[in-house]
């Protein structure tokens, strides 16, 4: 074969490198699976910012220092809280709780004078037994957490105030030193002191927990769905149970910590505690959240509360205004939290459509070929298969001339030739089966929407061969997975070239790309021999259709909304697409190899000038999308279909019209066979056959690609 | 199923009127000068802010709610009054204005919750911080303390008698029982709070006018924790903030609504239950009180009593945790 044009003397077509659109970056950050963690981080860095501008030397190491000291008791009670509200419950007695244990360990200490590691076994067992009782009224006997806690918190303090009066004087008084004590209450290692170190060990046997621990998962599955949970075979009450003992671990171990670093307890210790750990824990969790073991978040909403609290007190406020906004700030996050939960879908829906402005090159090349100037030919085809297919996007004929199609219901038929009258399953994907084509050992590759790209041996065996692709590094969006895999042609070398024609929408809501008219699809290419994919292009508009030409050196790719065709030279693919054909009287769809060097272009639908016009106003689209219902809207004529043979140099030579009353509708794919065309189309439920006249009565697509084999 | 759980939920009434009686027989005999008529008056004094204020728990729970603010307004209520008081400003002026301020903390409680849907524990629990926090912060200017000039006569009125023999806070107790009597049975307010707490979900599906139900629902506790406040004051001359931070007295609120019988589901139960459950708890800190028990012990043992009524109230009116939603603890 000839090569009829010239590749450098053709446009270039400009590709952008990124889309740079607020409203996609908006709709990508809503649709995006970490945007409630944001809340936590941008409120740390508000906090951390607003500190470090207002007060001097705030950040330095010896501050910092200071600030890990103490930071311990109320980081340890904040993780604490969040195993019990992980599982679907509130801890209020944890001041409370926190006292006794403190009180305990002094007890123990001055007065019992037991050996240290007796003293923290005393402190644990405190706590643990505070939280069993939490755990055995809320978890087992299963009354509401709230009150059983509130109880709680009322008796234990009543507890802790009678005991501590009785002994205050006593432990105050006491003159033991012992090393061990010293050392948990003042040693520091690495400059930082030992609460910080057991914070960071707790938080992360905690972080453990709930990844890799089957208790861990327990705790998040009940609180996530009680009744699924149960369902799921897992011990609710007991998981509830050993929560709340663990909290009560978990506390006794701060108290211990504060025991041993402050050597006294005053009747105020650990009252409104159980406030400042709610405050830590909504704001690190963004809510307030059952079923989340989310540890980095909570002590970033831990740090954040903390140093806020202790900037404010530092600067002069008081306790009482630090609780005013303490206050504040639980309503204000529980309100964006539970606001944007419900609506979080209805913004997603009224911003993800992005319009643009989009003006197309005027028809040319159909002097004397357009619709109303020549008789329909479609009208002749015969028709296979009615009524017993249901959307055979794509058309392929094997070297002994059976037709292959794919089914809406994700399967691969055959209709076995010559007649085509008999209707058998190759294969059944799943998915949304649209571009075919076979490969030099004649097994089947298929482009599969909502899938990516499989390989189906024609003895019905289906193997995924690749659903993703790198991940562009300029947007929001994770565009790894291939959404929507279009159509495919296989080079000479073998290596698989195929569009994903968009990475926004599903396969249910092309239409939509259509009125956003922006360059969302993608060509990618798939090497069997390395089992690697690449991207080659992004940015392109809906590309469609992929044909090798003749030659074997160049790629034709068709981008339906800007009804060109693009052309790529495979031995530099990185120099981009440039312009093979544009101006096209309708959207095109696949392209295939003709007999006779040129190719055929299935148009799905044909330009009109009212949609011509609208793509020049985005606005206008997206009033139209948003207060018209969608069976109104303005959009392209699918209602008629054709398909234009174009010769080896991309000039028009004919065109084959379906007449207004069908039979074939809408067309997206063609190929040549022994004389024939067949044609499929996506909502079509047949596939029509058009006897050529002029066509090479030998010529197969299989023998252009691979040979006589 | 309904039936069984009201002669259940009875049982628990019962039980609670018997030990009832059995304390005041118990401290009749242990303790000197427990039966007398003069104690019975300084029962009922000591107890109406409670009754008042549990009156208006009652109505929140029995909408399936649940007001943590109570007492911050309470003493919200009464610290702004006392300002205005002692500001020189007429009383009715002040009382006018007072209630406004305090319905619109209740106004702003059940919007949190009705329209922003904040789940009414965090709603309330935030809103008492706040509150707390505001009152201290710009108005007591970090006091814990503000005292009443015992000669004003809204002081002179609130602590006096409005007949020989019935004191004020007395008789606005027996209003404020007449007035809840009123609201849930009388009105048509009543009906959806019933309807609320049985089925929140059926209640707003059927029409009923659940959102602004909730408001009356918040407002009506606001009102009741400010004439709480009123009575508390006047009486000790004093308004003192410990009474929030400490936690008691709301814990007590919600002692007497759980032992009179009122399930914390919500959806039944009445001004009935809430005499019984103040008759216990009145008697027993009257009791305790003579018999020189620290309010620490009292505590304690109202801590205890708490929790076997929990216990009690989940045997009678089972909960099924399956269904609940975030925020129903």
């Amino acid at each position: 074969m000839s090569v009829d044009f010239k590749f450098a003397s053709l446009r270039k077509q400009p590709v952008p490198r990124f889309m740079l659109s607020p409203r996609r970056i908006l709709a990508d950050v809503l649709s995006s699976g970490w945007v409630e963690s944001m809340i936590p981080f941008l409120a740390f860095i508000c906090v951390v910012v607003g500190v470090a501008v207002t007060t001097q030397d705030y950040f330095v190491a010896s501050n910092l220092r200071n600030l890990a000291q103490y930071s311990a008791d109320g980081g340890l009670i904040v993780l604490a809280m969040l195993i019990v509200v992980a599982v679907g419950g509130i801890d209020l007695s944890v001041g409370s709780n926190f006292a006794m244990s403190a009180f305990v360990a002094l007890f123990c200490f001055h007065i019992l004078q037991l050996p240290v590691p007796v003293v923290l076994v005393a402190s644990l067992g405190c706590g643990a037994v505070i939280g069993a009782t939490n755990g055995l009224l809320a978890g087992l006997i299963g009354c509401g957490a709230l009150l059983t806690t509130l109880a709680t918190m009322i008796t234990v303090r009543g507890i802790f105030t009678l005991s501590s009066q009785a002994q205050m004087v006593e432990i105050s008084t006491s003159a033991r030193i012992d090393d061990l004590w010293d050392w948990i209450g003042f040693e520091k290692i690495l400059t930082m002191p030992i609460g910080f170190w057991v914070l960071l060990a707790v938080a992360i046997l905690i972080f453990v927990m709930f990844r890799q621990s089957a208790f861990g998962w327990h705790v998040l599955a009940v609180g996530g769905n009680r009744k699924a949970a149960r369902h799921g075979g897992i011990r609710v009450k007991v998981t509830v149970f050993l929560s709340y003992v663990l909290t009560g671990l978990i506390v006794g171990l701060s108290g211990f910590l504060f025991a041993a670093r402050q050597n006294s307890i005053s009747a105020d210790t650990g009252i409104g505690m159980e406030f400042f750990v709610l405050t830590a824990l909504v704001v690190g969790l963004g809510g307030f959240v059952p079923g989340r073991g989310a540890v980095v978040p909570v002590l970033i909403g831990f740090a954040t509360i903390y140093i806020f609290n202790n900037a404010m007190i530092n600067s002069g406020f008081r306790g009482d205004f630090v609780q005013l906004c303490m206050g504040a700030i639980i309503i204000l996050i529980l309100a964006i939290d539970v606001k944007f939960r419900k609506n979080r879908h209805r913004l997603l829906a009224s911003t993800y459509l992005d319009p643009v402005k989009v003006t197309l090159a005027p028809t040319r090349g159909m002097a004397g070929l357009m619709p109303h100037e020549i008789a329909p030919k479609l009208a002749l085809a015969r028709i296979l298969g009615a009524g017993q297919l249901d959307g055979p996007e794509d058309v392929i004929l094997d070297r002994d001339g059976n037709l292959y199609c794919g089914n809406r219901d994700g399967r691969i038929l055959k209709l076995s030739g010559p007649d085509h009258s008999d209707i058998s399953v190759v294969a059944k994907i799943g998915g949304r089966p649209l571009g075919l084509a076979f490969d030099p050992e004649g097994r089947m590759v298929a482009c599969v929407a909502g899938m990516g790209l499989l390989r189906v041996t024609l003895d019905g065996a289906v193997e995924l061969l690749t659903d993703q692709t790198g991940r562009s590094l300029l947007s929001v969006q994770d565009d790894t997975s291939i959404r929507m895999a279009d159509d495919l042609d296989i080079a000479p070398d073998g290596t698989i070239y195929f569009t994903d024609a968009t990475k926004r929408y599903d396969i249910d809501n092309w239409g939509l790309d259509l009125l956003e008219g922006r360059p969302n699809g993608r060509l990618l290419s798939y090497d069997p021999r390395t089992r690697k994919t690449r991207t080659v292009c992004d940015n392109l508009v809906f590309p469609n259709g992929v044909c090798i030409t003749h030659d074997g050196k160049y790629l034709l790719v068709a981008s339906t909304w800007s009804c060109s065709i693009l052309i790529f030279d495979l031995a530099d693919l990185a120099a981009g697409p440039r312009i093979f054909l544009d101006g096209l009287p309708g959207y095109p769809d696949n392209i295939n190899r003709s007999s006779d060097g040129g190719y055929w272009i299935a148009l799905a639908g044909m330009r009109n000038a009212i949609l011509d016009q609208a793509m020049k106003y985005p606005g206008l689209r997206q009033r139209m999308t948003k207060r018209v219902p969608p069976t109104n809207w303005l959009f392209g004529n699918l209602n008629i279909g054709g398909v234009l043979k174009i010769d080896g140099s991309g000039r028009i030579v004919d065109a084959l019209w379906d007449a207004p009353d069908g039979p074939l509708y809408m067309i997206t794919s063609m190929r040549e066979h022994e004389g024939a065309l067949y044609l499929g189309g996506v909502t079509n439920d047949k596939i029509g056959r058009l006897q050529l006249a002029y066509a090479d009565r030998q010529w197969t697509s299989q023998q252009s690609y691979w040979g006589k084999g | 199923m309904p039936r069984a759980g009201k002669r259940k939920g009875r049982l628990l009434e019962f039980v609670v009127m018997a030990v009832t009686v059995a304390l005041v027989a118990a401290f009749s005999i242990a303790v000197d000068g427990f039966a007398t008529l003069g104690n019975l008056q300084v029962i009922l004094s000591n107890s109406a802010s409670l009754v008042i204020l549990s009156c208006g728990m009652a109505v929140v729970i029995i909408s399936r709610g649940l007001d943590l603010s109570l007492i911050a307004v309470m003493v919200a209520g009464a610290t702004t009054f006392s300002i205005f008081i002692n500001a020189d400003i007429p009383v009715l002026t002040a009382l006018a204005l007072t209630v406004a301020a305090m319905a619109m903390v209740g106004l702003v409680n059940a919007w949190l919750i009705a329209y922003v849907e904040i789940p009414a524990m965090l709603a309330t629990l935030a809103s008492a911080m706040f509150v707390t926090g505001l009152f201290r912060f710009a108005i007591l200017r970090g006091e814990f303390l503000l005292l009443l000039s015992k000669s004003n006569p809204a002081v002179i009125f609130l602590s006096g008698e409005v007949a020989p023999g019935i004191s004020t806070p007395v008789a606005l107790m027996v209003a404020a029982l007449i007035i809840t009597w009123f609201l849930l049975r009388g009105s048509a307010a009543g009906r959806t709070i019933y309807a609320m707490g049985d089925n929140f979900q059926a209640a707003r599906l059927t029409g009923l006018p659940v959102r602004t139900t909730t408001i009356v629902v918040y407002v009506f506790a606001a009102m009741a924790a400010l004439c709480a406040g009123l009575v508390t004051s006047a009486a000790s001359g004093v308004v003192d903030f410990r009474t929030v931070t400490n936690g008691t007295l709301l814990f007590e609120v919600i002692l007497v609504v759980v032992l009179g019988g009122i399930p914390l589901r919500g959806g039944r139960g009445g001004v009935w239950n809430i005499i019984i459950g103040v008759a216990l708890i009145a008697v027993l800190r009257n009791g305790m009180t003579l018999l020189n028990f620290t309010s620490q012990t009292q505590d304690v043992l109202k801590g205890l009593v708490l929790m076997v009524a929990i216990v009690a109230d989940n045997y009678l009116n089972p909960r099924d945790t399956e269904t609940d939603a975030v925020g129903d603890l």
